[in-house]
């Protein structure tokens, strides 16, 4: 247990380090997520409309999230891998790998979730309710990260590249998306953060399938 | 409303049901269901035909291989 | 022959189902009590004689003109109102005779008719112009409900009318896909849980299983696209259980187009195993929980995706029943065939290689 903790640790801080070497990598998506902002703004300028503020934050936030894991995982190199598949347990990797997207796309989408307040205004949010759209954007990239995760996983392995991932992905998140989306609209509505926060106790439970589906099923794909 | 106003002025009761027309449309859907029918019988036939034969061939191949 | 009797039996039965839905008539109804005198002035001095022209589907007041009565109800508030004239079997004009003093604005409207039985408009009736006091009582008339002496028929629904036919279509299109998926999804388990690596035998029945069950769900969106145009006046409109239902034929799409880019066939019976699994969950999550969490025009929508709405009364039952039955049995045939042709396939195959 605690070895495979370690093991975890370690492909974790890995792909960390890996992701921060290549520093176009992490870079390179902030620009596409602030160009992407920057791109809203100058057609809504600060007056959005409510829809429109909560539909442009949602687009940008999911394609830069499906920019993030558009990029093929440096360990999928063949060499590394049959290292790696002697070395740990699939379900260690899987886990450390879920990590690694849980925190790239948290960051990720705070930075575009910044850049939009600073662009198109926060008009439609009274006090605590751009942090509660803030926690929503986070469990929101939560859900994304575990599902696409496997399903980047399940691309690279029939050798798909990003169109697989789009064409498998896409779909699948739209319970995700659904669910964020009609949380976004109810906040902006000015309805109360108890009444609405079912969604996120819902976002919660997706992730949490997800997760346990991935850990089931990851060694079934990586397995020669 | 609009609607409404043109089912009454229009009412199907008399087009289609009063006429016997429905007769014809539920037999030729009646037809069509039976074609449908005949056409799976006969393709599952012709294609439990042809895996016996390709088993067989498979027992030849294998048995000239053999001798 | 008698192995075979089950595909017969679910022609058979949707044969049956084909002939009455297209055959059975729709029971009587009404559409609306309209106001004839529009323009007509509302001078409180006079008492006021309004008169309306009571308008039904498929009714029978040609026969036994003195036998149509029409009241009004509001909860336990019930009045009668005299028919002056009946034009036709469809038509019927009404005065609006009525206290000034009423207890509610909007009224159900009830026609009784010994041979249409007893007729039901939901809100049809909304009185301006009267004093409203809601403890204003009313002269209760005699009233009894009573059932139709009528042949047999499908039920009338407001707004549905005939498409109510589409039933019998539309429902037993998304169970048999649900039925076919499921398949898959037990064949995808057993599939990843086999021993044996290279055998793919599994992997052909979730594949024959998702096509046809691809067909289905196809169909269903086919028939409820018909349906909503019919009902809501859009071929499609927003709405959380259309959106599962695309969403679900989307990802059901994914499945076979990963299939068909992986060449290796123990790597492909993998992975779309692994793929299949996540579909089908996925088709749960949207089909039988998410319309749940949210409001839908659906029906049987308020927390319950099914079709208890539908107020499923005996005519209906005796065709919905043999009608799902019927649609399943014909799709398992159908997934029969098209597995036994796969495996023909790859037997052929294997002999040329040979």
């Amino acid at each position: 247990m605690a070895q495979g903790f370690s093991h975890i640790r370690f492909l974790f801080q890995h792909a960390l380090r890996v992701e921060l070497r290549k520093k176009h990598g992490i870079a390179g998506l902030l620009v596409f997520a602030v160009a992407s902002v920057y791109t809203c703004y100058q057609v809504t300028g600060t007056h959005a409309e409510q829809e429109s503020w909560n539909a442009l934050a949602w687009v940008v936030l999911l394609f830069s999230a499906f920019n993030a894991v558009s990029k093929p995982w440096d360990d999928d190199r063949p060499e590394i891998k049959s290292f790696l598949l002697h070395a740990v347990s699939p379900n260690h990797w899987l886990i450390a790998r879920i990590a690694f997207y849980v925190v790239l796309l948290g960051v990720v989408s705070t930075v575009t979730y910044a850049a939009f307040l600073l662009f198109l205004g926060m008009d439609h949010f009274t006090g605590w309710t751009a942090v509660h759209y803030y926690l929503g954007i986070v469990m929101t990239s939560t859900a994304l990260a575990t599902l696409l995760a496997m399903i980047q996983a399940l691309s690279t392995r029939a050798g798909g590249g990003f169109s697989l991932t789009a064409v498998l992905g896409l779909p699948l998140i739209i319970p995700v998306i659904l669910v964020s989306t009609s949380y976004g609209s109810d906040l902006m509505r000015g309805i109360a953060f108890g009444d609405t926060a079912h969604h996120l106790l819902f976002l919660a439970t997706l992730s949490a399938g997800f997760t346990a589906l991935g850990y089931i099923l990851f060694p079934y794909l990586w397995r020669e | 409303m609009m609607l409404y106003t043109l089912l009454q002025v229009n009412p199907i009761e008399g087009f289609f049901f009063g006429s016997g027309k429905s007769m014809v449309v539920g037999g030729v859907a009646v037809i069509i269901l039976i074609g449908i029918g005949l056409w799976l019988w006969r393709m599952e036939k012709r294609i439990q035909a042809l895996s016996r034969q390709a088993d067989d061939a498979f027992q030849n191949t294998k048995s000239n291989a053999a001798s | 022959m008698i192995q075979g009797s089950w595909k017969i039996g679910g022609i058979a039965l949707l044969a049956y189902v084909v002939w009455t839905t297209f055959t059975v008539p729709l029971g009587p109804g009404l559409l609306e009590l309209r106001d004839r005198n529009e323009a007509a002035s509302t001078d409180g001095i006079t008492k006021r004689i309004e008169t309306y022209e009571l308008i039904g589907l498929g009714t029978h007041w040609g026969a036994g003109t003195e036998d149509l009565r029409v009241f009004i109800r509001k909860g336990q508030n019930l009045a009668q109102l005299p028919v002056i004239d009946v034009i036709d079997d469809t038509h019927a004009h009404i005065a609006l005779l009525l206290p000034d003093t009423l207890p509610s604005r909007s009224w159900d409207v009830l026609a009784n008719h010994p041979v249409d039985g007893t007729l039901f408009l939901q809100n049809g009736l909304f009185t301006d112009a009267y004093i409203i006091e809601p403890t204003a009582g009313l002269e209760p008339p005699v009233f009894d409900e009573h059932a139709p002496n009528l042949p047999h028929h499908f039920p009338f629904q407001p707004r549905i009318f005939e498409t109510i036919r589409n039933l019998m279509l539309h429902v037993p299109m998304w169970f048999t896909m649900f039925l076919l998926m499921g398949i898959g999804f037990v064949a995808s388990i057993r599939q990843l849980g086999q021993k044996e690596a290279s055998n793919t035998v599994f992997d052909q029945r979730a594949e024959a299983s998702v096509q046809v069950g691809m067909a289905f769900g196809v169909l269903g969106l086919l028939t409820g696209s018909l349906w909503a145009r019919y009902t809501w006046g859009a071929w499609w409109v927003d709405d959380p259980q259309l959106n599962g239902a695309l969403v679900t034929v989307l990802v059901y799409a994914g499945y076979l187009i990963l299939r068909a880019s992986v060449e290796d066939q123990r790597l492909r019976a993998r992975l779309s195993a692994v793929y299949n699994l996540f579909a089908f969950i996925i088709l749960m999550i949207l089909l039988m929980v998410l319309p749940r969490f949210t409001e839908s025009l659906h029906p049987g929508k308020g927390g319950n995706p099914g079709f208890n709405s539908y107020d499923l009364d005996s005519s209906l039952r005796a065709v919905f029943y043999p009608a799902v039955l019927g649609w399943m049995l014909l799709g398992t045939w159908m997934y029969r065939i098209r597995l036994q042709a796969t495996q023909l396939n790859q037997k052929l195959q294997r002999l040329n290689q040979r």
